[in-house]
């Protein structure tokens, strides 16, 4: 059998074939009464009641194929000819982009080119990848009995793309030639398939309420239209979507109701956020980080879909607090190297018996004398907590240095447990002087 | 009879006579010539209309101002459409401040004694908007349209009293105002995009039109346009079919039929769809997206397409009007 060495009788032709696109095109087309008369010619009364059928006479439809201008190329119609949208589709004119989630389809055909029938021939058409090849075609079980010269045999293929980068399609055809030679005719159709979006995620915690901000970024050259976006929570998650109020006067339009604003995503960079409210349902301490995970589907032209998922998405592990410092009070004139007292509370928030505690300043790593520093003994003793229970007590302390200064590093010491609680945040005081 | 108390009848003034009415009997009494201009455009020979200009302007013939506009219009068109435009360019030039007093009817109060108003035609200031747009310059012509958009309105405002001069300023504020949807990249694609639901895509299309009635063909063709989004190939072909049976020369249908043929796997079906509207209709047919298309699929269906694409490039060039664009042959 011989292989590609020699012409082929056999070529393969292939055209991709994504949705067709409407041609749109601002049209050199004027109105009849624009181009012959002047625009205020109509106040004049003689002139509105004997111009329009003279202009008329000119501006017929054109009904009759044996009218032979080309009026309708510079005349309007219609007032909303002007619009440029005829209603004509065009073929794709390029082989375009490809991108992750869209379905790549394909015309293929098969032609003759040489003066001879070709016999029993088998095509195959796949897709190969970096990891796989995939099978679109393989007429080897019927293969086709002939083509004859000039004649051609057409498919079309398509294929869900799921992987990134090099693709190439694969055509081959296996046949008889005019000679009775055994040919073998292998094409190669190759394009890269790159990402459309990203998508950030942000994470927050207010109170018990997770709050998930997705921002989708468009990657392709086209706008993309936002079809469906929904967030499909992990187990013991609910979530809904935030959506900003509408505008009183939006409400109420008449062209509300039949047009839906559509979310529209610019080509090349343009961004859309989504905000979902997420709630737990499981009210177990040992819960898992995950959230998860969008799923997306946008629309080119004509409707042609693309989907994808992002992976799973990671909250930020909800730690609940054993120990809870709080600050009551903090007097409103503090003076320089004066003391003054702090009053703190210390809440147990489990259901066991907690401490007793010790309660310090911690040092920082710098040698720099602290700006506030505990006034007596250093280390405060604090008795046990019983479950749920909470204790009131005053540090007293006194600053070392004027102005806007921070309390930092009251540390709680669980003195049985022999754990440090996470200190409490930087407190800012004004220091002044006497 | 006494003399004093005879009957006297004015005489009626017949039509031929009246010298106010012989200004509308045909479009010579309008400009210089202005039948054999407007018979150039229709027949698309827009190379003889800088030529047929150039003449009038270098013997004299155009003796008013109406004259000089009505071919400054014609020229400007003509250069845009042959698109020349930096010739175009220097055409709009010429002209002064669209509204300054030498285009006035009531400074020429001896050709017109009952006329007041503007005697630019409309279209030159469209076009003096849309040339930069088309040649580059889109700001400048972004700018242009908005200020064209505040002008249009105002002028409705003034005519409301007269039904004639409301439907001609209402068609120019259309104008505007569609040229500025398809300027507008976002609302261009918006248009082209994919709703889910092509038939709200046609009624934003059509609420924009201002249409309130739709003809038969246009229903159907929306008909056919929801099945060709729900990839129901088989049953667009069938709508479209009952539109061309409606209407022959309706081009929309012929040209999206052949697609749909091709989405069908039936190529060589829709290369036949529209081989035969260019033979049985071409003036309507004869259009570069239609040509566009079935060189597309020369180029599919044929391995030595330059041959079969050069013979369609031949006819069209003797057949096609002097704006046709060849490059839609793809060669």
């Amino acid at each position: 059998m011989s292989t590609t060495q020699g012409t082929h009788s056999l070529a393969f032709r292939v055209m991709r074939l994504c949705r067709p696109s409407f041609h749109v095109e601002a049209p050199l087309r004027v109105d009849a009464s624009d181009l012959i008369v002047g625009e205020d010619i109509f106040d004049d009364p003689i002139a509105a009641s004997r111009l329009p059928p003279l202009i008329d006479a000119h501006v017929t439809k054109l009904t009759d194929t044996s009218d032979l201008t080309y009026r309708t190329r510079f005349l309007l119609q219609h007032p909303s000819d002007s619009f440029g949208l005829t209603g004509l589709l065009v073929l794709p004119q390029a082989f375009g982009a490809i991108y992750l989630g869209e379905t790549f389809c394909s015309y293929i055909s098969i032609n003759n080119s040489s003066n001879f029938e070709v016999r029993d021939v088998t095509i195959k058409a796949e897709i190969q990848t970096e990891r796989q090849r995939i099978l679109l075609l393989d007429t080897s079980k019927s293969p086709v009995e002939s083509i004859r010269a000039g004649g051609r045999y057409d498919f079309i293929v398509e294929h869900d793309v799921k992987e990134l980068g090099a693709h190439t399609l694969v055509c081959t055809a296996v046949y008889n030639d005019g000679d009775g030679d055994r040919k073998y005719l292998p094409q190669f159709f190759k394009f890269i398939v790159a990402n459309p979006l990203s998508v950030r995620t942000k994470v927050r915690v207010v109170k018990e309420t997770t709050y998930l901000e997705a921002c989708i970024e468009n990657h392709t050259k086209t706008n993309l239209y936002m079809d469906q976006v929904e967030f499909e929570p992990a187990q013991h998650w609910s979530a809904n979507i935030v959506k900003a109020d509408e505008h009183k006067s939006e409400k109420d339009s008449l062209s509300r109701e039949i047009f839906k604003p559509p979310v529209l995503i610019r080509s090349g960079g343009g961004i859309h956020n989504y905000l979902y409210q997420l709630r737990s349902s499981s009210n177990g301490s040992a819960q898992s980080n995950i959230l998860g995970k969008l799923q997306i589907t946008w629309r080119t032209n004509l409707g042609e879909p693309g989907r994808l998922q992002t992976q799973q998405i990671l909250g930020t592990p909800v730690t609940h607090k054993e120990i809870e410092l709080c600050v009551m009070e903090v007097p409103s004139v503090i003076n320089l190297d004066k003391p003054f007292s702090v009053h703190l509370n210390l809440k147990n928030h489990t259901e066991r018996e907690l401490g007793p505690f010790e309660v310090w300043l911690s040092q920082n790593d710098s040698l720099d004398e602290k700006a506030v520093m505990i006034n007596g003994l250093q280390t405060m003793e604090l008795p046990q907590l019983k479950a749920f229970g909470a204790n009131d007590f005053h540090l007293n302390l006194i600053a070392t240095k004027l102005g806007v200064q921070k309390i930092t590093g009251i540390t709680v010491f669980d003195k049985s447990e022999k754990k440090t609680h996470v200190p409490l945040p930087d407190l800012e005081i004004f220091v002044d002087l006497d | 009879m006494d003399s004093d108390t005879r009957d006297f009848q004015p005489e009626p003034v017949s039509l031929s006579a009246d010298p106010l009415s012989s200004q509308f009997a045909s479009l010579n009494d309008l400009a210089h010539e202005l039948a054999s201009l407007q018979d150039l455009a229709n027949r698309g020979s827009w190379h003889s209309i800088p030529y047929k200009v150039r003449r009038a302007r270098s013997h004299y013939l155009l003796n008013t101002p109406h004259d000089h506009l009505i071919y400054l219009a014609y020229n400007v068109l003509g250069l845009a459409k042959l698109r020349r435009f930096k010739d175009v360019i220097t055409e709009l030039d010429s002209v002064d401040d669209f509204d300054c007093h030498h285009y006035r009817y009531e400074t020429y109060l001896k050709i017109n004694p009952n006329r007041s108003g503007s005697v630019v035609p409309f279209s030159l200031r469209w076009l003096h908007a849309l040339i930069p747009i088309k040649s580059g310059n889109y700001q400048e012509g972004l700018d242009r349209f908005y200020t064209l958009l505040d002008f249009v309105p105002g002028k409705l405002k003034e005519k409301q009293d007269h039904d004639i001069l409301i439907k001609m300023w209402r068609k120019r504020e259309h104008l505007g105002n569609k040229e500025f949807g398809v300027c507008l990249d976002l609302s261009k694609d918006l248009v082209s995009r994919g709703n889910l639901d092509p038939v709200l895509l046609s009624k934003l299309g059509y609420i924009q039109m201002q249409i309130g009635d739709f003809g038969g063909g246009k229903v159907n063709r929306n008909k056919a346009l929801v099945y060709l989004v729900g990839k129901d190939y088989v049953s667009a072909v069938r709508e479209y079919e009952e539109c061309i049976e409606r209407d022959p020369m309706d081009v929309v249908a012929i040209n999206n039929k052949a697609l749909c043929l091709m989405y069908l796997r039936a190529l060589s079906d829709s290369i036949k769809v529209l081989e035969n509207s260019l033979e049985r209709v071409p003036i309507v047919a004869l259009n570069e997206t239609l040509v566009v298309n079935l060189c597309s699929m020369y180029e599919l269906a044929y391995v030595k397409h330059s041959d079969i694409k050069r013979t369609l490039s031949n006819w069209i060039a003797r057949v096609a009007p002097d704006d046709f664009d060849s490059s839609s042959t793809r060669i």
